[in-house]
């Protein structure tokens, strides 16, 4: 199984949602995700638990998703 | 050296602010919101606490409402390059810095026009009636200064800004002269765009500036498009700020130097750097008040009315010829027009000029001795 990766529109909503999650109790670590063919390169917030609520709790803060990804986990 | 002229930038800094800049050319030499390694990503991470430290010191509602800028006169380029079409209309202080004026001067020529209103000394009430006489139905922004960079004559913004938003439109503040020297609250002022010098009262190194938003959403125009690390599949310029106007890579050093100069702000509290500074400038005005040869233009420098800025003149005397004399002793003030036209038609200053002079909080009152000795020293002309 992959490693659900939320996708945002910059680093610093990555860094800002990853506080916004820790502050909640979720775990997110800023990564940089692959090009996607809809936006090209970028980056995400790898969340091992929880990802749907934390899709959630990152909505309702206004920040944008731009999508999720399951990458690869590396050993 | 006795240095005076902190209205242009601030000597010395603060220890930790160079320090910082040696740090970041050590430790964070990776592109930051690039790559994903490790210092890529360490960077990135410093570069966002400094966007943290001045979202809490200015009270903005997020990280992301801060925009590097190499300077507050870009600052000021973006905001109003970035929101007037033409037809629009601007309304601006009696007092600004050409930092404003001269963008205006070009927006001009596409169809933007302005009108200056009067700023009343010690009198926000009569400020206010002026700044509302000045407003018309294409009114869109509203931009002035928060404090003479000459007189240090003071701005009421917050009463200002709620004009604004009666008539529908915004305000930008340019604080080159403010921030760090009192306390500013984007959430309670109501002002929609700050624009601030990173290098004088943040006490960061030159080259660097701050546009803060009240609100993420309001999108300006871009002025310079490029590289973010981000969407890099789109031709466009991306939506959100702050990547979007920052385009290129970032001025680390600076950055973080500004962040050390800011925590240094915070540790001070602007509000103690304001006393501190206004009782030098009280104290300078009281000495140089007694000098028969002196002529000052304001009344004496009082909170709230005014910013730890003096302005002289030794009679029959050019300001650069006074600045010439003190600089041969060592002592560094400004002299001659300071880049604000405008204030000096106001104050009657046009011809001459004045000299200025500003201290810092690393001023001593011994250093005002001297420079008042020294002023005492110098024959009026004829």
């Amino acid at each position: 199984m992959g490693k659900p990766v939320i996708l945002l529109s910059s680093v610093t909503y990555a860094m800002k949602g990853r506080d916004l999650l820790f502050r909640r109790g979720i775990r997110a670590f800023v990564e940089r995700i692959p090009p996607t063919s809809q936006s090209g390169c970028g980056y995400g917030l790898y969340v091992p638990q929880g990802v749907e609520e934390a899709e959630s709790l990152l909505r309702e803060n206004h920040i944008k998703i731009l999508g999720r990804a399951e990458r690869e986990a590396v050993p | 050296m006795i240095y005076l002229d902190n209205s242009a930038t601030t000597y010395p800094k603060p220890p930790a602010v160079g320090q910082a800049v040696s740090q970041a050319l050590r430790q964070f030499g990776a592109n930051p919101g690039r790559g994903g390694f490790a210092m890529s990503m360490r960077t990135g991470q410093a570069v966002y606490q400094c966007r943290e430290t001045a979202a809490r010191l200015f009270g903005a509602p997020g990280p992301e409402c801060v925009v590097f800028q190499p300077s507050c006169t870009q600052a000021l380029n973006l905001v109003m390059k970035g929101c007037l079409q033409p037809g629009d209309h601007v309304v601006v202080s009696d007092m600004e810095h050409n930092a404003v004026m001269r963008p205006l001067a070009a927006l001009k020529e596409r169809g933007i026009s302005f009108t200056a209103a009067a700023v009343t000394p010690g009198d926000s009430d009569a400020t206010l009636q002026a700044f509302r006489g000045a407003m018309n139905s294409k009114t869109k922004l509203l931009v002035c200064t928060q404090a003479s960079n000459v007189f240090g004559l003071r701005v009421p913004v917050e009463r200002l800004a709620a004009l604004c938003h009666q008539y529908g439109a915004k305000i930008c503040v340019d604080a080159a002269q403010s921030a760090g020297v009192i306390p500013i609250s984007l959430a309670d002022s109501g002002i929609d765009y700050l624009c601030c010098a990173g290098h004088k009262g943040l006490f960061g190194p030159m080259g660097t500036g701050l546009l803060i938003f009240r609100d993420s959403g309001d999108k300006l125009a871009t002025l310079v498009e490029g590289g973010t690390g981000t969407q890099s599949l789109s031709p466009l310029q991306p939506d959100d700020p702050p990547e979007r106007y920052n385009p290129g890579t970032q001025n680390v050093p600076g950055i973080l130097g500004l962040r050390a100069g800011m925590d240094f702000v915070l540790r001070q509290g602007p509000e103690k750097i304001y006393r501190d500074e206004m009782g030098k400038i009280s104290y300078l005005y009281g000495r140089l008040a007694k000098l028969p040869q002196v002529e000052l233009y304001t009344p004496p420098p009082q909170t709230p009315w005014f910013m730890p800025v003096l302005s002289f003149n030794v009679k029959g005397l050019p300001s650069e010829e006074v600045g010439s004399i003190l600089a041969r002793r060592d002592i560094a003030v400004r002299c001659g027009l300071h880049c604000a036209p405008a204030a000096h038609t106001k104050m009657g200053t046009r011809e001459r000029g004045t000299v200025r002079v500003s201290p810092s909080i690393f001023t001593r009152r011994e250093e005002l001795d001297v420079l008042t000795r020294a002023v005492s020293a110098i024959a009026p002309g004829k």
